[in-house]
């Protein structure tokens, strides 16, 4: 067999962050990956030991943008943890507000990238445009489009008043018929079946043996999610169906993506009906004593783990992480293998890769 | 370059980005300016190009990583002259939140001439198209281009219909009068942007607002709220300004009543903050210095 190696860039893969790979191809048909990573590789480990836990917090939502509040929010739980504080209800429920939030955005801009790839440009500007609802619901609530900046030690920094969440609700309302347009577009349009049926598949016992996560997994018919599996914050007291595929290909990866987006707009209007009154964090400036812990959280893009260690000083010894990314990139191997070199940007994309959480 | 005729049909000014190792936020909503039509740069006469060899405007995102340094310039250098070339966010124009890691190299003007800074954490992409339509307009005079695009005729164009989106996380403002120096703002800064001066006068208060996450922490911990968040986020500016750009300062000492040494003035935030309410007493003893008032108010303590 005669096989060549070509090199891909972040142009040719349709990625937003640079990611090389080493493509091994017979002909046209892939028979071999390896990825380079390394690009966005800004030293995080090295740069939360040298910060203290409150420049943390906006260390860490920059760890990554489009999952940017799993990070905060988690590593603010791990250090709650480490501390024996609990945080309000209230608080709880606004974290999970956040969460899901940006849940939806990180979905749909995803859902907008693989109808651009497809070459569906009309369906990516209407993806970007509904998109657009979540941008100025982020910015009119939290300040910013991307960074919420809603959580700090002991709860959150921000809580909705009788108007706000008036405005919430209404914009979540917004955008009930435009995600179910979507999901019908998504589900049935031919075109987009033609692309994306039977494309990447990832069989339930290889997503098992590769431990995928998030989406992926979920896609691939396991029935995970942080959420349901070990319910943190408030999400023990909120109903939700876990979205699972049984294709496992790349149209069943939107699928679940689009169904949890839409999942996560009933997920807020639960929060905001059965959100109690009160305060929304603990304690301004409470000490953290010498202790390690795991926390972790349902990512958009799937579990996030964070390891805190920490002396008793107020910078952490040590913080690992392990992103819901890092275990699916290597299950490419499995997606990419015979299909045409063409296909690959597509099949990349259907994992949602985030390359700035996996390089850290 | 020669001069070209007056009424020539302008040519669209051809936009390329590079991603310097950044967190995504600042190529994500680049991304809307490509596809948002309230966003969209074509109202600047501009569009993107997939290669660098037709490019006129470089957009850089990122702190420049050690990794992807040689990628960058490389694809810098492939982008023919004359160029120009914007930072986009304030990792690339001072390292933002990355500052000080061994795995980066920034800030970006070490390597390559930067010509316009569009700070922000991300930038809103109004800044960002603000910024774009004043690289256009500067890569449109090095041409030779006399005549403007239409669309940047006039300059409050640049702004176009944008006010301030409601309760949008801007630049800080700094009001000396409430500081109490605590330096907690300093203490939470993930950027390091805001640093205090002492000297014999008083305390000198500098914030960058290149080096700013936009995070509002500070404003957060301020326990007097000398630190406010303002919706102000028009803040792209030419690099000449780079330094300029900054928040300042300066809560002068007051000499103690009694004793004569300085002190720093008790702001009345502080007062409202620990007794909700003034007292004559309270606001006779806050002009003392602590040793002072320490006698005045329990008869002094023999150490």
């Amino acid at each position: 067999m005669s096989t060549s190696v070509i090199k891909l860039g972040p142009h040719q893969l349709a990625l937003e962050e640079p990611m090389y790979f080493r493509v091994e191809v017979d002909g046209e048909i892939v028979v071999g990956l390896d990825v380079l990573a390394g690009y966005v590789h800004r030293g995080m480990e090295h740069l939360v030991m040298k910060r203290n836990f409150y420049q943390n917090i906006t260390l860490l939502e920059r760890l990554c943008s489009l999952c940017s509040n799993s990070h905060p929010s988690t590593f603010c739980t791990a250090v709650e943890e480490v501390a024996g504080i609990r945080i309000p209800a209230r608080a709880e429920y606004l974290r999970a507000i956040a969460d899901e939030i940006k849940r939806i955005s990180s979905h749909l801009f995803n859902c907008a990238i693989i109808a651009h790839i497809i070459g569906q440009t009309a369906l990516f500007k209407t993806v970007m445009e509904i998109r657009e609802i979540m941008q100025d619901t982020k910015e009119s609530i939290y300040g910013n489009r991307m960074d919420l900046a809603a959580n700090c030690i002991g709860g959150v920094r921000y809580d909705l008043t009788p108007e706000s969440a008036a405005y919430l609700g209404k914009q979540m309302e917004r955008m009930k018929g435009p995600l179910d347009e979507l999901y019908r577009t998504y589900a049935t349009d031919q075109a987009i079946r033609t692309r994306t049926e039977g494309l990447g598949i990832l069989s339930k016992p290889d997503a098992v043996n590769y431990a995928v996560v998030g989406p992926v997994a979920r896609a691939s018919g396991i029935v995970y999610d942080v959420r349901k599996k070990n319910p943190y914050g408030a999400y023990d007291r909120l109903r939700f169906e876990v979205a699972t595929e049984q294709g496992g290909d790349v149209r069943a990866r939107a699928m679940v993506r689009l169904r949890e987006a839409r999942e996560a707009v009933s997920l807020i209007e639960q929060c905001l009906a059965d959100m109690p009154p009160g305060a929304i964090y603990a304690d301004t400036l409470p000490e953290i004593p010498a202790g390690e812990t795991i926390a972790k959280s349902e990512a958009p893009r799937g579990e996030l783990i964070y390891y805190l260690k920490t002396d008793g000083t107020d910078m952490p010894v040590r913080l690992k992480w392990r992103v819901p990314s890092y275990m699916n990139w290597d299950a490419l191997q499995v997606m990419l293998k015979g299909h045409s070199v063409a296909d690959i940007p597509l099949i990349v994309n259907s994992i949602d890769p985030c390359i700035s959480c996996t390089d850290r | 370059m020669e001069a070209l005729p007056e009424n020539d049909p302008i040519p669209p000014v051809r936009l390329y980005r590079i991603n310097a190792g950044s967190c995504n936020g600042c190529d994500v909503e680049l991304a809307t300016t490509a596809s948002v039509a309230r966003f969209d740069v074509e109202r600047w006469g501009c569009r993107y190009s997939e290669s660098p060899a037709d490019a006129d405007i470089v957009l850089i995102t990122g702190p420049l990583t050690v990794r992807v340094r040689d990628k960058v310039l490389r694809l810098y250098g492939e982008v023919s002259e004359p160029k120009v070339t914007v930072a986009v966010g304030v990792c690339p124009i001072s390292g933002g939140v990355f500052r000080d890691s061994y795995a980066v190299v920034g800030p970006i003007d070490r390597y390559l001439p930067v010509d316009i800074n569009v700070p922000g954490c991300p930038p809103h992409p109004r800044a960002l198209g603000a910024g774009i339509a004043k690289a256009a307009t500067l890569w449109r005079e090095r041409c030779g281009y006399t005549q403007p695009s239409p669309e940047l005729a006039s300059p409050g164009n640049y702004d176009g219909d944008a006010v301030a989106p409601t309760g949008l996380r801007g630049k800080m403002r700094f009001n000396a009068a409430a500081c109490v120096g605590c330096r907690m703002c300093e203490h939470v800064c993930a950027g390091g942007a805001i640093r205090f001066d002492e000297t014999d006068t008083g305390l000198h208060f500098t914030l960058w607002h290149n080096s700013c996450a936009f995070c509002g922490l500070c404003s957060h911990y301020c326990p007097t709220k000398a630190l406010s968040v303002t919706d102000e986020w028009q803040m792209s500016h030419l690099q000449e300004d780079k330094y300029r750009l900054v928040e300042q300062g300066v809560v002068s000492f007051v000499p103690c009543t009694d004793c004569g040494s300085i002190l720093l003035p008790v702001a009345p935030e502080l007062l409202r903050v620990a007794y909700r309410e003034t007292s004559r007493e309270i606001e006779r003893l806050k002009t003392l210095c602590p040793e002072c008032r320490q006698k005045q108010s329990i008869g002094g303590i023999r150490r």
